[in-house]
């Protein structure tokens, strides 16, 4: 056993990493975009700052949801996996209903439902995303103001829940339920994916800044990580061009669950096989920073790195 | 401090290394181990919780059994049981401590070989498991049967004692030495596995001639965090389940005063103790 390291307190672990590959809560996958030159002019005086006319929501969807890209590699794995097109998808913690309602575009076949507890944001979704997609593509996609640990709702092929949310469930307890729902709301050969990041600075106090469209700064936030519990507060921010700041647009309160763990609760609940997906890197050997490409690959073990992006895929 | 292996190294003759001469378990101890420290802090720790003396003491995965001498030096009334499945290691335990620390301490003091899930008796009022040894239970099936058995082989009032270790660090690869004058030890990280928390560690010892003991003590664990830990032993039917951490003074060292806190931040490399109440 490794003798007992004296404790360094009073180095302050905040970082901040601007480079880094699969980013917490931030990554755009297939996305490296050059920083944009930073222009800071200041507009004078009554205007309303870029900040206050922003739009969270347009701002979350553009700076950290790549639905298309996601579809993508659901339906590859799952036709690999079961031999059919999936067609019935459920998006857990659906937010906006973006994924969802690409879905129904990707396929005239194709039906959605989403699932959130926020009546707000999905009232947003159902006027920026599902009505601009038209009549035939929105009838397609339902919505459920709902808890998803609920199991009324009809058997779908595929669950998704993207961007870490299940992290609200804080207890073993409580995330053995969801799974347990997610298990039963599926067909007899359903899959259900979770989007996963950890590593070592998952785990620490840090803050990292990534140009997104339209001259913005995504601010990723991690402000607390108790070692103990694992509780973790997380904030997203935006900055723009005019310095003003959206300041902790949305917040989060959870519970990083570790991949042994998640693994541990789908097989209890029910689910037969667990498989894990990490984002492959690109770089050579010795650089400081490698680059995510997007591009996700089944591996049994992984060395753990300073951020990585994963996806968990339970078989049923 | 255990004794050191000074006295054979006097005895070096011209042909033999200095790892030939030396003894793994004395370097072992010297490296990594304070048991007077830990007997301190596990009286104040039961007394604090429970409010009288602890007497007698389990140490589970006992190895040398230092700590079980220790307890039994600390007070006439203390006795020791030491558990442990190398019979090769207890006996070493035997001959540099137990029967040296005279026929008073060592008829308080018991070795039993067996695997420390199968132990529940006789009941004590504190069992410790120290050296992070119970991340060779490797499931959670597996380690949920041992914190049980911990708990069964407890009095009514008893606290059971473990220490851990994480950081930033900790669940990565890498290479620690430390210093002590006649040997380094080597603590090395051969891997963590994202995926299972497999954890692949070894300690080699290194001497200033240039031999050295190379993977002196293997470990194939699992790196358990704290919140899996608080989860199992909750579900093993402790009670209550306390976090330790050390306060440090002005430059950061280690004073040997443990707190109780509710939120601590990561670090790169930490280790503490928990105590568990039955």
């Amino acid at each position: 056993m490794p003798k007992k390291p004296a404790k360094k307190p009073g180095i302050p672990s905040v970082r901040s990493v601007g480079q880094t590959p699969a980013k917490p809560g931030a990554a755009k996958k297939g996305a490296a975009k050059k920083a944009a030159a930073k222009k800071p002019t200041a507009k004078k005086a009554d205007r309303p700052t870029l900040a206050q006319r922003a739009d969270k929501h347009t701002l979350y969807q553009n700076s950290v949801q790549s639905p298309a890209v996601d579809i993508e590699f659901f339906e590859g794995e799952f036709a690999k996996m079961r031999g059919r097109k999936p067609l019935r998808m459920r998006e857990d913690f659906c937010g906006t209903a973006l994924l969802s309602t690409v879905w129904c575009k990707s396929d005239p076949k194709r039906t959605a439902l989403g699932v959130d507890l926020d009546a707000a944001t999905l009232a947003w979704g159902r006027t920026h995303n599902l009505e601009p997609a038209g009549p035939e593509v929105a009838r397609r996609v339902k919505l459920a103001q709902a808890d998803v640990r609920e199991t009324r709702f009809a058997k779908v092929d595929l669950t998704l829940a993207m961007n870490f949310s299940y992290c609200v469930f804080h207890t073993r307890e409580a995330l053995a339920t969801y799974f347990a729902a997610a298990h039963q709301g599926l067909v007899r050969d359903g899959v259900f994916v979770l989007e996963v990041y950890g590593g070592t600075e998952s785990m620490s106090v840090m803050s990292e800044e990534r140009p997104v469209r339209g001259n913005i700064t995504y601010i990723w936030e991690q402000e607390k990580f108790n070692v103990l519990d694992h509780h973790t507060l997380c904030h997203i921010s935006w900055r723009f061009k005019d310095e003003s700041v959206l300041e902790r647009a949305f917040t989060y309160d959870w519970r990083l669950w570790t991949l042994p763990e998640l693994r541990e609760l789908l097989l209890a609940a029910g689910f037969r096989e667990v498989k894990f997906y990490f984002e492959r890197v690109d770089g050579d050997e010795g650089d400081e920073f490698l680059t995510g490409t997007g591009e996700f690959v089944a591996r049994t073990e992984i060395d753990n790195q300073e951020a990585w992006l994963a996806y968990v895929v339970a078989l049923k | 401090m255990p004794r050191s292996s000074a006295s054979s190294k006097s005895r070096a003759s011209a042909r033999s290394t200095l790892a030939a001469q030396a003894d793994r378990h004395a370097l072992y101890e010297r490296a990594v181990q304070d048991p007077e420290g830990d007997v301190k802090f596990f009286a104040r720790t039961y007394r604090k919780l429970r409010g009288h003396e602890p007497v007698s003491m389990r140490e589970d995965f006992c190895g040398t059994a230092a700590l079980c001498e220790a307890w039994a030096r600390s007070s006439p009334e203390r006795t020791a049981m030491g558990v442990d499945l190398s019979q090769e290691t207890m006996n070493w335990g035997l001959e540099h401590h137990i029967v040296p620390a005279g026929r008073e301490i060592a008829s308080r003091v018991t070795l039993v070989c067996e695997d420390v899930r199968e132990v529940r008796r006789p009941k004590v009022d504190l069992t410790c498991a120290l050296n992070f040894s119970y991340n060779c239970f490797k499931t959670r099936a597996e380690l949920l049967s041992y914190f049980t058995a911990v708990h069964a082989g407890l009095n009514r009032d008893g606290v059971f004692l473990l220490d851990m270790l994480g950081g930033t660090e900790a669940i990565l690869e890498g290479t620690t030495d430390n210093d002590h004058g006649d040997f380094i030890y080597r603590w090395e990280q051969a891997k963590f596995d994202a995926f299972s928390h497999d954890f692949q560690c070894y300690i080699h010892f290194l001497f200033p001639d240039g031999s050295k003991i190379y993977r002196a003590f293997s470990y194939d664990w699992r790196l358990w965090m704290a919140p899996e830990l608080r989860d199992i032993l909750l579900e093993a039917g402790f009670s209550k389940v306390h976090f330790y951490w050390e306060k440090t003074d002005a430059k950061g060292e280690g004073t040997g005063v443990f707190y109780e806190p509710d939120y601590v931040e990561n670090q790169e490399i930490w280790w503490t103790y928990i105590a568990a109440e039955r």
